[in-house]
């Protein structure tokens, strides 16, 4: 790969690299080799632990204090990194390099105003500060923000997360470097504002020719963005190749299993579950002599224990590292759980929740902010209502008012099978506080860490059932083997156990009372694709088992699409749309819909036009006349939208949509790809 | 040799992978008493702290004299008959400086254990309600902050007496709003975690959010906090034994034995009956610091 005839912007050979924790080093990369070509986008994926972020930030020489890189060579264009000195590493980090961060409110300093954080980039390569006040003009029209004058006075909080980003990669630019590294540059982001920022990242490796070096654990992000990518698995690049080729003809037992567990070409719990990949990942430092993937992988022989696989050519720059990659196809696309015991159509169901006219306002000093407006929602037993929204929609809100977190302003109600209950949770009865219950985004925040798994359980189980000693100790036992958790795990705390496991936790502490409904908020943005995979089974399965209700809130469409029954769209605290999930993704949709359907970025490489937004999400304090979406909606007809709010209105089949544009009007429109945003009179 | 890929098994597999987890919890722990143990200042700290517990403990079999009885000439300097000296009234130096840790020993552990207790107490209530409690109370620690610890301790024991037990009160009573100040902050983070939200679902009292359910997640504040505290305990206590409050001459008690020497014997060029009380206490309180420094660094780590 490395003996090419053009120089490459960025090459890195057999790095080794370890930390020191707790006074023992660890390995953390095992041997990772690539080259980026000049130009070129070249993408690192894996899951959380593998050695994607490390391998990028030893190839700066830019690790931790108790980071070291053990053996290996990283050339930039033809120079020796490793051989730099300090102040030819700081000059080679300000001309030829340039790192773009997850965190853009934390690669920003929070009390300096961003023109003069900006200023500095410039004035640091010699430019004088009227040039440094040009060129940083220049620098944010460059990444398309708007005013950019304005947002030189402003401080980095009084910018959206997308503005943000964008001045973080203006600034990396600032040095016209050659290579450009992105460090899950969207992973705090909405959907819609990721697109924009990678539409961006595109565009400016056009207009600059810099090589990319892009970090992920998103595969639709890779395969969007990225010409070549290397697959990671615990420190060391188990596939590399083409995009394209490795995504849609993986040769590694672990692509492979990857690829399985995303919910891809909109298949639903109904037709399959999700494969998923067996094990945990090894933890860092452990001993891995032979292939690094050996303990989880399907396919794994006699051989594989005995010794390393080489690197194995598959052409065009293609390897992968499996003695037996030949047989890669033979991996089960599905897992062999139950099938989903199939529901009868919910309309035909009874009704657990019914939300009428809830609303919540916050009060901020002498300000209302309104947080949720006049939403209507039912709920039926066995149901998954999905809620997806961007980012300030709504979504957690709503979750808050059901459980009664936040009391929800009076003159709505939340009825339990058709009974009025106490808006905040304190007021509730028992039986009332056991039938409804939630799964929280982050099992570290959610379960306490100074107590043991089986306290944890035990303990509810006897608040909420009433069942106490002994007996409450056999529940627990046998709750937590319904998760797939053993006796072992009980006497486990929380930061004992993975990411996965410590989610199983949370879900069946959430099971504890036999809850009638359970919010889930995000349960599985936290955790990687294989962990995912196994918590949206675990949670089907539990659900036709017990025919608990869903609300189901997340970002991820795919993830919605594959669990939810029905999906909610919400917009400022509002309610869009709310149909079946075949209605809400088959269309007529509406036009916000639209926009986030087409932002996400598929692994699949089915290419969509995107919709892009325009504009910023308006402050609830402050919400637009009329429709509340017409500012940014490119269907907005104008003197109408403006003036009046739309009614929900019937789209056939219980699927409603807040939109003045007429469902059929919706269908032809959107029958057809949308090109450009058309403003119609 | 294609095996399909069960959920079942999406678990750490049985007992090997269980035993890891749980070697690895001791492991952990034994990896933090050697960093601890190598570090020079967690040795040096715990000899000297140790050394004066041993004092205390059994002060009157390794001193070489009796600390208030035994007279061997007056300000004798030191050398072979005495290794640190005597003092005006004939008694050996090292022998006072040995058994008058007795004191400091007992009572500052004691006012730092009852200061913690009623800090975190405190610091719980301000730091899980908040609103108008936390406010209110909020001010009056400030308010306490502000006055100087050892001028007030001098007016409560004139007032309340010299026994030990009102010294132990006193130096307790001015340290708790340090403490309760400490613990609210760090409460402050826990409590918008969603364990305690999920605490809340269920139907928990606030006293069980708090006092089960947060404070078992201080500890490491807790512990930190106490150490440093018993280190200013000492430092504070035995101040206010130098200024005449707490034990009295003859007692052997390091602060009260610089108090009773040090005006007359420095000038008259008699030094070591001051200098190496005052050591002691010196020793003592940096000792306890160093303990305090490499606990944190190693808990941070």
């Amino acid at each position: 790969m490395t003996a090419t005839t053009i120089t490459d912007a960025l090459r890195v050979e057999d790095l080794h690299v370890a930390y020191t924790v707790r006074g023992v080093d660890r390995a953390v990369l095992r041997g990772v080799s690539f080259s980026v070509a000049p130009g070129e986008a070249f993408g690192l994926v894996g899951e959380s632990g593998c050695g994607k972020s490390t391998a990028a930030y030893a190839a700066l020489r830019y690790l931790p204090r108790n980071g070291k890189i053990v053996s290996g060579s990283v050339h930039a264009v033809d120079r020796d990194i490793m051989a730099m000195s300090e102040d030819e590493l700081r000059l080679f980090r300000a001309r030829e390099a340039a790192m773009v961060y997850q965190d853009p409110s934390q690669a920003m300093n929070p009390s300096i105003k961003v023109g003069k954080q900006l200023f500095e980039c410039f004035t640091l390569l010699g430019q004088s500060k009227d040039e440094a006040q040009t060129a940083a003009l220049e620098a944010l029209r460059r990444v398309r923000i708007a005013d950019p004058a304005s947002v030189l006075d402003r401080y980095p909080f009084q910018l959206s997360g997308g503005m943000q980003q964008r001045v973080v990669i203006a600034m990396a630019l600032a040095g016209d470097p050659s290579l450009l590294v992105l460090d899950e540059p969207t992973t705090g982001l909405d959907a819609t504002v990721e697109a924009e920022v990678l539409d961006l990242v595109r565009e400016l490796r056009a207009e600059t020719g810099a090589a990319v070096l892009m970090i992920s654990h998103n595969l639709g992000i890779i395969r969007s963005l990225c010409d070549r990518v290397g697959v990671m698995y615990a420190g060391r690049i188990v596939e590399q190749g083409p995009s394209e080729q490795v995504f849609d003809d993986p040769n590694h037992p672990y692509t492979v299993g990857l690829l399985h567990s995303v919910p891809r070409h909109g298949v639903r719990k109904t037709e399959r579950a999700l494969a998923t990949i067996p094990g945990t990942l090894p933890l860092i430092g452990e001993s891995l002599p032979t292939c690094v993937f050996l303990d989880r992988c399907p396919i794994a022989s006699d051989t594989c224990r005995a010794e390393a696989p080489p690197e194995v050519p598959l052409g065009d720059g293609r390897y992968t590292r499996c003695h037996h990659h030949e047989q890669v196809g033979a991996i089960a696309t599905t897992s062999t759980v139950p099938d989903i015991a199939v529901l009868a159509p919910s309309e035909v169901r009874q009704g657990v929740l019914e939300l009428s006219h809830i609303s919540k306002t916050f009060k901020q000093r002498s300000n209302a902010i309104p947080a949720l407006v006049g939403v209507d929602l039912e709920l039926r037993e066995g149901e998954t209502l999905g809620i997806v929204g961007e980012s300030g929609s709504g979504k957690s809100t709503l979750a808050k008012a059901i459980l009664g977190i936040e009391s929800a302003d009076s003159g709505g109600s939340v009825l339990l099978d058709g009974r009025v209950v106490a808006p905040a949770t304190r007021e509730r009865s028992p039986d009332e506080k056991r039938s409804l219950q939630m799964i929280f985004q982050n099992p570290d925040s959610a379960l306490n860490r100074s107590w043991t798994v089986r306290h944890i359980l035990v303990r509810s189980i006897e608040k909420l059932t009433g069942v106490k000693g002994q007996a409450a100790n056999e529940r627990a036992e046998s709750l937590a083997a319904s998760l797939r958790l053993t006796p072992r795990h009980l006497d486990l705390k929380p930061r004992q156990l993975s990411g996965g496991l410590k989610q199983r936790v949370a879900i069946a502490r959430a099971f504890a009372g036999d809850p009638r409904i359970v919010v889930c908020d995000e349960p599985t943005s936290a955790l990687d694709v294989s962990v995912q995979a196994a918590i949206l089974n675990l949670l089907s399965d539990l659900q036709s088992e017990q025919h608990t209700s869903y609300v189901f809130i997340s970002h991820d469409l795919g993830v919605v699409r594959y669990l939810a029954d029905r999906i909610a769209v919400m917009y400022l605290g509002r309610i869009q749309e709310l149909g079946t999930t075949d209605a809400v993704f088959g269309g007529p949709t509406h036009p916000y819909t639209e926009a986030l359907l087409s932002a996400v970025s598929s692994v699949d490489g089915a290419a969509r036009s995107r919709i892009p937004l325009e504009g910023e999400i308006p402050s609830p304090a402050n919400p637009p006349s009329g429709c509340v979406f017409h500012p940014r909606c490119h269907r907005r007809i104008e003197g109408r939208c403006d003036t009046a709010v739309p009614e929900l209105q019937d789209a056939g089949n219980g699927h409603f949509i807040r939109c003045h544009i007429p469902a059929a009007e919706l269908a032809a429109l959107q029958g057809v790809p949308v090109a450009a945003p058309t403003v119609r009179r | 040799m294609t095996s399909t890929l069960e959920p079942a098994a999406n678990l750490p597999r049985g007992s090997v992978r269980d035993a890891k987890y749980v070697s690895e919890r001791r492991q952990a722990r034994q990896e933090r008493w050697r960093l601890l143990r190598r570090r020079p200042s967690f040795v040096i700290g715990g000899v000297i702290v140790v050394w004066w517990t041993l004092c205390a403990l059994f002060g009157t079999w390794i001193a070489p004299k009796h600390p208030e009885n035994d007279r061997i000439e007056p300000y004798l300097k030191p050398g072979a008959k005495a290794l640190f000296g005597t003092d005006s009234t004939g008694r050996d130096v090292l022998s006072r400086v040995i058994v008058g840790s007795r004191d400091v020993l007992r009572s500052a552990p004691a006012a730092a254990l009852i200061s913690v207790a009623l800090g975190v107490t405190i610091g719980l209530i301000l730091g899980y309600f908040g609103g108008w409690i936390d406010l209110v109370f909020g001010r009056i620690i400030d308010a306490v902050l502000v006055l100087p610890a050892v001028l007030i301790g001098l007016l409560a024991t004139t007032m309340l007496g010299n026994s030990a037990p009102v010294v132990v009160g006193v130096v307790a009573a001015l340290f708790t709003p340090i403490v309760a100040r400490t613990v609210r902050s760090a409460v402050l983070a826990e409590r918008d975690l969603d364990y305690v939200t999920s605490a809340r679902l269920r139907g928990e009292s606030s006293w069980f959010i708090m006092f089960r359910e947060i404070l078992p997640n201080l500890w490491g504040v807790i512990v930190v906090e106490l150490t440093i505290r018993i280190g200013f305990a000492i430092f504070t206590i035995a101040t206010l034994a130098f200024l005449g409050a707490g034990p009295q001459p003859p007692s052997p008690d390091w602060g009260a034995q610089v108090q009773d020497t040090y005006a007359s014997d420095i000038v008259s060029g008699f030094w070591w009956t001051a200098v190496f009380p005052s050591l002691a206490i010196a020793s003592l309180v940096i000792a306890v610091n160093l303990i305090a420094d490499s606990i944190q660094a190693v808990a941070e780590d």
